[in-house]
């Protein structure tokens, strides 16, 4: 299994290089890009980066709820939010920049991304081989077990969401 | 450096991108684009310290299918506030938006 995961180039797995790419390429597309359907494809090529990285740790599972939920359902959101937000003034789906606070907002982002890379890379445990697979029914089990609390809440929260989202919707029509 | 640190700076550039893009965006669209990129790095980081560390695995594959579905419940709701700021303001840009009372 280490052989598996492990390390050829420079200690880096090859696909882990090809994924990496994937997340960086598509993380700067997806907040670079001046319009938002590109930004939205720069997210999804992110998601299937981090896809792939979930299947190199040998969780498969993980992988297909990333392209399932994700992939399939969030993006497809969010194309609705951009979709039904277009103007009829100016072009559709696209946004300035903030002018001025470009500048700061790099300095806030790198600041706390170093600071937590000195500390990650300072301090990191010693990383063990990679364990073995743990299969879907130890999973189903876990979330049935030790887990249900969670399980349920998030039933609870996902309703409330939709229903709240539903009852947005109406009040909008009523006051339009 | 082992796999354990590639897979947590790879979790850490999704964050800076993330909290580039939230404070560099102008319209809430963009805005939750990255906050679902800062999400995943989030998702990303806790499947490596379960599968690479002796942590038990089934906490932090769960913990991310659990962040995940709190995604899918938040980008519903944004997506109706999107449709209402869009309907009342005529506008998602948020330098735009500052009227408390619609």
């Amino acid at each position: 299994m280490d052989q598996l995961l492990g390390i050829q180039i420079m200690g880096i797995h090859p696909a882990y290089g090809l994924y990496l790419a994937f997340i960086i390429c598509g993380g700067a597309v997806a907040v670079l890009a001046k319009s938002l359907v590109r930004a939205l494809s720069g997210l999804i090529i992110t998601l299937f980066g981090v896809a792939g990285m979930y299947l190199l740790m040998a969780a498969p599972f993980l992988a297909f709820m990333q392209i399932l939920i994700y992939v399939g359902a969030v993006t497809v959101l969010i194309f609705f939010a951009i979709m039904l937000t277009r103007t009829t003034e100016g072009e559709s789906g696209t946004e300035s920049r903030r002018s001025g606070r470009g500048f700061l907002g790099i300095w806030a982002a790198a600041f706390s991304t170093l600071v937590l890379a000195a500390v990650v890379i300072r301090h990191m445990p010693k990383a063990i081989a990679l364990k073995p697979e743990v299969t879907l029914g130890r999973l189903g089990e876990f979330l049935t077990g030790p887990f249900a609390l969670s399980f349920e809440l998030i039933s609870a929260v996902l309703f409330v969401a939709m229903a709240g989202a539903v009852l947005l919707g109406f009040e909008r029509r009523k006051a339009k | 450096m082992n796999y354990l640190v590639c897979y947590h700076l790879a979790a850490l550039i999704l964050f800076g991108l993330g909290l580039y893009g939230i404070t560099g965006r102008k319209s809430l669209v963009g805005m939750l684009i990255s906050v679902e990129l800062m999400l995943n790095g989030a998702g990303l980081a806790l499947v490596a310290s379960s599968r690479l560390t002796p942590a038990v695995d089934e906490l932090g594959q769960l913990g991310t299918l659990l962040v995940m579905g709190l995604a899918a419940a938040e980008a519903t709701l944004v997506l109706a506030i999107i449709l209402i700021v869009s309907r009342r303001f005529g506008t998602t840009d948020i330098a735009d938006i500052a009227t408390l009372k619609g």
